[in-house]
């Protein structure tokens, strides 16, 4: 089992290697940039996904942030990590998509909509997968439910924090605001949030 | 004195809390929240309601929001790859709006040539005319000054003389 110490040269290599990776990329080293892409994809696509409701509107986000990041990655200075960087362009675009289309910035939705369930519901072939299909949209609907309880933005944090397992301080500085302020937000939220699922064991839902 | 332990260690307790990480793959439970938090820190949750309160919150938020780690979309295998052909196609359109401008400027240049040079003919015929127009004016402005001391007889230079001398003697 490796060591305290050796996990933090490992850290600290890696971070090494990926500032590397940003500054090749700067003089526009496409192979760099590709590496950047494949190290960070799955985690941009997580953060869009906690933001935006289908899946297409993911992939298109996490492309644009990809695009724009490569096209302004000569001004970024390497002050701050890449990671936090590219998951702040990341929140921008979606929100930016969101502001376009004046739709409630919801967490994730199911793949199939309503309406496509409800053509499996009238399949009878298809009777268990219709079956399938429902409760697992009876159950997202049910999280959302939850989530309106709070702001979209404290909904934003809360995903960020308690399922992508962001920090306190990765987060302020993703979202441009002060730690405490995160803090105190988060506990709020989370506090709404138990009291929303007392009352709904209580109400017997 | 309170029973309940100080604000200090709350503060304490709950920064320590805050660092724990989602675990993905097990389910979030008090007891496995505090697993998470050091020993010296984590006895302060046994005697602080309070404290216990925001573990059990955090474990029940974790809970609750599982659901939407075993949804995430996962990038598909092609993704990087449509993302550096984006890249270049976005280059290429850089590239082809830069050469766009060189392409018109150079198309449009025999005619720019011509309009210049006509241009020039124009203005250089202008410019001579109001040359001579300048000229001619300046002319007829020195004309009735020259005038003054060419035309006509001159005055006799000495009349006084000429009418002291017509004067009789003893007038």
């Amino acid at each position: 089992m490796p060591s305290l110490t050796e996990a933090n040269q490992a850290g600290k290599g890696r971070r090494n290697d990926e500032r590397e990776l940003v500054r090749r990329a700067q003089r526009e080293d496409k192979e760099a940039f590709e590496e950047l892409v494949r190290r960070h994809q799955a985690r941009v696509f997580a953060v869009a996904g906690g933001i935006l409701r289908n899946k297409e509107d993911v992939e298109d986000i996490a492309q644009q942030v990809f695009l724009k990041a490569y096209f302004s990655l000569k001004r970024f200075d390497q002050r701050a990590a890449f990671s936090t960087w590219l998951y702040k362009i990341t929140v921008n675009e979606c929100w930016d998509l969101l502001r376009k289309r004046k739709v409630r910035p919801l967490l994730y939705e199911a793949d199939l909509s309503e309406e496509q369930a409800r053509q499996y519901g009238a399949s009878e072939e298809r009777e268990e997968q219709a079956q399938d299909v429902s409760e697992r949209l009876e159950k997202k609907q049910e999280l959302e439910r939850l989530l309106e309880c709070l702001e979209e933005r404290d909904r934003m944090m809360l995903v960020l924090k308690e399922v992508q397992g962001f920090s306190v301080e990765e987060i302020a500085e993703i979202l441009g605001i002060n730690g405490n302020t995160v803090k105190v937000r988060l506990f709020r939220a989370r506090q709404r949030i138990t009291d929303r699922v007392r009352r709904r064991r209580a109400a017997g839902v | 004195m309170s029973d309940r332990p100080g604000k200090f260690e709350c503060e304490r307790f709950l920064e320590a809390l805050e660092t724990t990480r989602p675990d993905r793959g097990a389910e979030a439970t008090a007891e496995a929240l505090l697993g998470h938090v050091n020993e010296p820190v984590r006895s302060h949750a046994g005697a602080c309601p309070d404290c216990q309160a925001a573990v059990e919150e955090m474990a029940v938020t974790r809970r609750e929001l599982a659901r939407l780690s075993e949804d995430g979309v996962e990038p598909g295998a092609w993704f990087t790859t449509r993302v550096m052909g984006a890249i270049r196609a976005k280059e290429n359109e850089i590239e082809e709006r830069k050469n766009g401008v060189w392409i018109s400027v150079r198309r449009l240049a025999p005619r720019l040539v011509a309009f210049c040079a006509v241009l020039l003919v124009l203005g250089g015929t202008w410019a001579l005319e109001v040359r001579k127009a300048e000229e001619a004016r300046q002319a007829a402005e020195m004309r009735p000054a020259e005038s003054v001391f060419e035309s006509g007889p001159s005055a006799p230079l000495n009349d006084d003389v000429l009418s002291i001398s017509h004067q009789e003697p003893g007038q």
